[in-house]
């Protein structure tokens, strides 16, 4: 017997997250556990190998840079621990590097009232792995829903006020990109999501990679992680409707 | 003794006719020359509107009957008709009939003359010798095309021959009227058993010249396969349709109430050339094959009016009857001087940006007048009925009159009513498709090259003076239509018990009301809706006066990320109603030719590397004269062969066959003293 | 069979287990690979430069880094109206950074070439003088849902080039990983397809189940995606006894939600009727162009690189391989389904059995003698193909086919003659990536 769509649904039952009324459980946050802080051992301190095995040299003597950090988790044996949550992996591209791997004070980008709370989310893929893609596009899953929140993706940037940008740019998309910016009414604001477009992550170094994000937009605010979990992507399109910043970010 | 009016028109008439010689001297003279008999031609017609008929000038005919030239308020209407048009397309033509030749302004004054002394005779003789001049006049313009096409010749002679058929025809009908009156007058009535054979024989016959289904390549070759000059284009598709429509309200204000069928067939043929016009319209290439089409469908809804006009009447619904000739009367004026602008504008694309073609023109005179191109986006807008313009009125009432076919006693003529009914309302809906691809392709679209220099001057005027024309015509339409009345008499004539005046079908004040005495059917007011307009955009107007704009920022068109795309990779015309072309593919006939252009290099591989796709839609009209052609010749054939087998003692049989029977003949009619 | 000039190498997966000779390589150092089926015998993967007939029988090569995949059936099309519709690279229909071009005369697809190359960020070359496992991480991240299928043929083609043996339990993992990434993959085609059918209440439960195949994933490997889950003794790996049930508890739901989802959504006229008959690819065709996985199977072509597999578990598990008869869009739907339904009953197997699994974890890949290895593996869009060579523990090439490349001129074949509004059921239904074309 087929069950109507109705019945089914009634089955399965409410699946939608709590988030951001609550703060994200782990289940919501896999990768994260993979997100190295600062441990028992002083950064300085770390053995060179450490160091040199990190695939992205996010690790220095003084900081860990979330920003360039892909979660592969080679160095959390070495004694640096889990870093806390999803709303650490969000800031500026100095917000992000973390001094003795801790997340650094303050506050952030100072709130500004030009975007409202209900924002159309335009996302546009410069080379990515589709891991990111897939991940924001996740957000209109029963499971995050973010048109609970008020927001829509939209198939124009014509219609968006937030632009999220995931992937390596390369030498390809480096025009289209700003063709797209360029296409958004202002007011508007851009969101990097994952390592690749914050600092090309695992792919800062390959020959394919044309520029950084920042430098093609003015990017107001990133995401941390390989890709970022859901939850951290949601927090950071709801931090932009809650603050803006003009210019490119610090 | 010729009163004011009637000297108006014999010097209209000359001033027109007089255009041919003084055109030898100078084209530009000749241009002249007709454009003040247009401006004279519309006084004298005024005057006829007004003031009532008028004759010019009598004489005793050939055949021993009184022949004149006079105007009365039917004739004087087309003749206001014809005369708003040529003088914009007389100075049109001043500026866009480059020469080199001087016969395309000698053959437009011809055919001007020739149809205006068409409106003004009152006589049958005299009319059908303007008519057999007209139709030689027209195909002569036709022939003066730009360049001279080879396939210019071929769409001539089709136009000839549907023009000779038609004159075939409309002699038959005059001879049953002769039959049945004893006279060539155009005002003795006719009653008795020939009525049917006139009706039919006129129909047919002015059909053709309106270019209605099935006849439509009368209409639309000439035009839509040859580019004929505009100016003829213009005076063919407004003027010269015009006249194949007063010849057929002529012979139908002299015929008594018909049977039913008559209107019904008025309206089936109507209703299918409304949307087989539309259709072609819609799918058309061609700048000027569009409009040419749209031509077809205009006539058909004049036809459609006619129809539920004389059903009204046979039927007893006098209000009807004249609501619906209102409509016709009214469409008949709207069509002319709005087909009119667009083939004007049409022509000035043409000589901006050197194509016709839909998938070419790209913006057209938009670069270089933007003034001219957005005359030619009101002319289209009225075509496709957008309120408050002529065309909206049209539409309206037509549709209007259509939807009271639910008041005919009988119950197939109300399903044939609401059948054309809903036909028509279907061609409405393709004529927008066809417009607004007009509009887009050939004036709104992005321009592709810089504007041209050459693009001679004087030719925004006439266009923009026509469109001005079409939007008063609809926003002062509930007055126009008033002093339509006498028209609107003329034709009824003794009929109509009540005067038309206090009829309710008859507009009043500021709005134009439907429905029959003792009911109200629906009610527009074009003034109303121009000031609803005005009203609703005032904020918007105050909006960009007061300069509150905020920070204006050009981007180009979103294209996906890509730099704006290159002319190859944009929207066809063609692309635009591919999809009609798809989903009507029963009616167009629509089929998908390849052909390969480079073979595959190997036989592995079935497919070629590269092919050439067209698309192609077929006229099944067009295809049963390529047959009844195909017939026609296979016939000569066989006849050719079976009496002229080329030996020359069967000819001499022949020719001594011939003075035999000449013999025997004038023994027999001229018997010996 | 032997070819004149090539030589015979042995094939990938690691040594010692009989497998059969499926590649070749030219004296120029090309490779050319054979799927030896039992009734055709279709070459995979060939050199760049391919003459006219050998397109005809060949599919789809891209040989290291000297030349594209070819991706387009090779057609021009000329005619009255008949002009260039771009897409993309920014479109949310495609949500990746890659398009098409589509040649029209308004409404009809005549000819489609996707336009690929957006997203090249150039791994096999940037993993040149790498180790091997770092290598992985590059490797992994060229396509995210389809990583763990590149990372196991990758570590099985640098294995086979050290010509090292490859422990059991690594092997389930391995085989496990990929079994979640193509429940997953087929769950988001589905859904893709229910979205583009406008079936929004189907589509949105077909998303939560792909979100919960996702969140298996990351239960199981500490990472949605799977990257970093196949290293020797990765962290945040869970496979112990109470978190194997923890997954066969998540996926009996899954299996169960499936179930009623499935019938539901096959159920729709609606969604039918815009797939049925839609994207049509014929077997010819298929096997002309070398279409791989779901589109292979769905013309009715029995393979599935799971079944020649000489090295994981799955020789000693039953695989069912589905095929279907039309080749329509609808076909791989009903592949993918009964591949769903297959991956789970894998799991089923794979888990009852892992207690006895031994060996152990495996140590990196460390190679001091020069090899070359060649590994396939049948991803959740077709089987890929590595081929690598390694010498003093360093990566000294990579070559890679994957089935997004295989699978792009069947796409394009399958819109050929298609209205615009089919265009989302055609394409969706291959699962084709652009991510995973680049590279
Ligand atoms: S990329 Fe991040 S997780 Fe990996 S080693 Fe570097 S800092 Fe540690
Ligand atoms: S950040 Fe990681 S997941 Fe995101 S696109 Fe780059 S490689 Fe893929």
């Amino acid at each position: 017997m087929v069950k109507s769509w109705l019945g089914q649904a009634a089955a399965i039952g409410i699946l939608t997250t709590e988030f951001p009324r609550r703060p994200a459980d782990p289940e919501e946050l896999p990768a994260a556990a993979r997100a190295p802080g600062a441990g028992p051992v002083a950064l300085a301190s770390l053995p060179p190998e450490v160091r040199a095995a990190c695939p992205t040299g996010a690790i220095s003597l003084t900081e860990i840079d979330q920003g360039k950090c892909v979660r592969c988790a080679r160095c959390l044996p070495a004694g640096l621990v889990p870093a806390p949550d999803a709303s650490a992996n969000l800031g500026s591209r100095a917000g992000l590097r973390w001094p003795d791997g801790r997340p650094p004070g303050g506050t952030g980008p100072a709130p500004l009232a030009e975007l409202g709370p209900s924002l159309h989310v335009f996302l546009v893929d410069v080379g990515s792995c589709q891991g990111c893609n897939l991940e924001v596009m996740g957000l209109a899953n029963p499971y995050y829903d973010l048109h609970r929140l008020g927001m829509f993706f939209t198939n124009s940037p014509r219609h968006a006020d937030v632009l999220v940008v995931v992937g390596v740019p390369t030498a390809a998309m480096v025009e289209p990109l700003r063709r797209t910016f360029e296409a958004m009414p202002a007011p508007k604001a851009v969101l990097a999501v994952g390592a690749c477009a914050i600092d090309g992550g695992i792919f800062a170094e390959a020959p394919g990679r044309a520029a950084a994000v920042g430098e093609i937009v003015p990017v107001d605010l990133y995401v941390a992680g390989c890709p970022p979990a859901p939850v951290a992507i949601l927090e950071g399109i709801l931090a932009l409707g809650r603050r803006r910043s003009r210019g490119p970010a610090p | 003794m010729i009163g004011g009016a009637g000297l108006l028109l014999l010097l209209a008439i000359a001033a027109l006719f007089g255009g041919a010689p003084l055109a030898l001297v100078d084209r530009r003279l000749g241009y002249a020359a007709t454009f003040l008999g247009s401006v004279l031609l519309v006084i004298a017609a005024l005057a006829a509107l007004d003031a009532g008929p008028f004759t010019a000038l009598s004489w005793t005919g050939v055949v021993g009957e009184p022949e004149a030239l006079h105007l009365d308020a039917l004739s004087g209407f087309f003749a206001l008709a014809a005369g708003l048009v040529w003088g914009a397309t007389s100075s049109y033509s001043l500026a866009y009939d480059t020469g080199p030749g001087r016969s395309l302004a000698v053959a437009y004054a011809l055919t001007l003359g020739a149809i205006a002394v068409l409106f003004s005779t009152s006589d049958w003789l005299l009319f059908l010798a303007a008519w057999e001049t007209m139709t030689l006049a027209a195909y002569w313009m036709i022939l003066e095309a730009v360049g001279r096409p080879l396939r210019i010749f071929s769409a001539a002679f089709v136009f000839l021959a549907f023009g000779e058929a038609s004159t075939i025809l409309v002699a038959l009908a005059i001879a049953g009227l002769y039959d049945g009156t004893g006279s060539f007058a155009m005002t003795s009535p006719i009653a008795g058993p020939m009525v049917s054979v006139v009706f039919v024989a006129a129909l047919v016959g002015f059909g053709l010249k309106m270019g209605v289904a099935p006849f439509h390549m009368s209409e639309w070759l000439p035009i839509a396969h040859s580019s004929a000059p505009s100016n003829a284009s213009a005076v063919l598709s407004s003027t010269l349709t015009l006249a194949g429509v007063y010849g057929l309200f002529r012979v139908v204000a002299l015929l008594p109430d018909g049977p039913s069928w008559w209107g019904a067939l008025l309206l089936t043929i109507g209703a299918i050339s409304a949307l087989l016009g539309a259709l072609f319209a819609a799918v058309s290439e061609h700048a000027k094959g569009l409009p040419a089409y749209s031509t077809i469908e205009n006539n058909g809804l004049i036809l459609v009016a006619l129809g539920i006009s004389l059903i009204a009447r046979s039927d007893g619904l006098p209000a009807l009857a004249a609501f619906a000739l209102f409509a016709a009367f009214f469409q008949a004026l709207a069509h002319a001087v709005t087909k009119a602008a667009l083939f004007l504008f049409a022509g000035d694309v043409e000589r901006s940006v050197h194509t016709l073609d839909l998938s070419r023109t790209r913006g057209g005179t938009k670069a270089a007048d933007p003034v001219a191109s957005g005359a030619g986006v009101l002319a289209a807008l009225s075509l496709a009925a957008a309120p408050p313009l002529a065309g909206f009125v049209s539409e309206w009432m037509i549709l209007e009159a259509l939807f009271q076919s639910f008041r005919f006693p009988q119950a197939w003529l109300q399903f044939t009513g609401l059948l054309a009914g809903a036909v028509v309302a279907l061609a409405a809906g393709l004529v927008l498709v066809a417009m607004v691809k007009f509009v887009g392709f050939a004036a709104l679209y992005r321009p592709v090259r810089p504007p041209n220099a050459e693009r001679p001057r004087g030719l925004r005027a006439p266009i923009a003076g026509l469109t001005v024309l079409v939007a008063a015509l609809g926003v002062l339409s509930p007055w126009i239509l008033t002093a339509l009345a006498p028209t609107v008499s003329a034709f009824e004539g003794a009929r109509t018990a009540a005067p038309v005046g206090s009829l309710l079908a008859i507009p009043s004040g500021w709005s134009i009301l439907s429905g029959s005495p003792s009911g109200f059917f629906g009610i527009i007011s074009p003034p109303a809706l121009l000031l609803a307009f005005a009203i609703g955009s005032l904020p918007a107007l105050a909006y960009f006066a007061l300069g509150r704009r905020g920070a204006e920022r050009r981007v180009p068109a979103w294209s996906g990320g890509r730099a704006a795309p290159p002319p190859s990779e944009t929207y066809t015309s063609f692309g635009y109603s591919t999809g009609l072309r798809l989903m009507l593919s029963g009616f167009l006939g629509t089929r998908e030719v390849r052909r390969a252009s480079s073979p595959g290099v190997s036989a592995e591989i079935a497919t070629p590397l590269s092919y050439d796709v067209d698309l192609e839609v077929l006229d099944v009209f067009k295809s049963f004269y390529d047959a009844l052609v195909r017939l026609v010749l296979w016939a000569a054939e066989g006849t050719k062969r079976a009496i002229m087998p080329g030996r020359i003692g069967r000819y001499l049989t022949y020719i001594l066959l011939t003075v035999l029977v000449v013999i025997v003949y004038v023994a027999a009619a001229f018997p010996g003293p | 069979m032997s070819r004149p000039g090539w030589t015979e190498v042995a094939a990938g997966r690691p040594p010692g287990s009989g497998a059969r000779s499926l590649a070749y390589v030219s004296p120029e150092g090309d490779l050319a690979l054979w799927n030896d089926h039992e009734e055709h015998r279709t070459l995979l993967v060939r050199r760049p430069e391919l003459s006219a007939e050998e397109r005809a029988v060949l599919g789809n090569w891209r040989a290291g880094r000297s030349g594209p995949a070819v991706v387009s059936v090779g057609e021009q099309v000329h005619g009255y109206g008949v002009f260039t519709f771009p897409y993309g690279p920014v479109a949310m229909g495609v949500a990746e950074a890659g398009g098409f071009e589509v040649r029209t005369y308004g409404e009809r697809i005549l000819e489609i070439e996707p336009s690929v190359g957006h997203k090249r960020r150039g791994i096999e070359e940037q993993v040149v003088g790498k180790t091997v496992e770092d290598a992985a991480l590059w490797i992994e991240r060229r396509a995210g849902p389809f990583a763990l299928s590149h990372a196991a043929a990758f570590r099985f083609a640098a294995e086979s080039a050290a010509g090292r043996p490859v422990a059991e339990r690594e092997l389930g993992v391995r085989a496990l990983g990929q079994e979640l990434q193509r429940i997953y993959n087929h769950l988001h085609v589905l859904a893709r397809l229910a979205e583009a059918a406008s079936q929004n209440v189907g589509a949105a439960q077909l998303n939560a189940l792909a979100e919960s195949a996702l969140r298996a994933l990351g239960a199981t490997f500490g990472h949605r995606w799977g990257f970093g889950a196949l290293v020797p003794g990765a962290p945040g790996r869970r496979l112990d006894a109470p978190d194997r049930t923890d997954l066969e508890a998540r996926l009996r739901r899954l299996g169960s939600e499936f179930e009623a989802l499935g019938e539901t959504l096959l159920g729709s006229r609606t969604f039918l009727d815009r797939i049925q008959s839609t994207g049509t690819v014929s077997t010819e065709d298929a096997l002309r162009w070398g279409a791989v996985g779901p589109t292979l199977r769905a013309s009715s072509v029995a393979w599935d690189d799971r079944l020649r597999d000489p090295t994981i578990p799955y020789r000693e598990m039953f695989v069912p391989v589905v095929t279907e008869r039309a080749g329509d869009a609808l076909a791989r739907v009903l592949v993918r389904r009964e591949e769903v339904r297959g991956s789970l009953l894998l799991i089923e197997q794979l888990l009852d059995r892992w207690p006895r699994l031994g060996g152990g974890e495996a140590a990196p890949v460390e190679a001091i003698e020069p090899g070359r290895g060649i590994a396939r593996g049948e991803g959740p869009s077709g089987d890929l193909v590595y081929d690598v060579r390694v010498s003093e523990g360093r990566i000294r090439s990579v070559a890679s086919r994957t089935p997004s490349q295989a699978n792009w001129p069947l796409v394009a074949l399958s819109l050929r003659g298609a209205v615009f509004t089919d265009f989302a059921f055609s394409f969706e239904s291959f699962g084709a990536s652009f991510a995973e074309t680049d590279g």
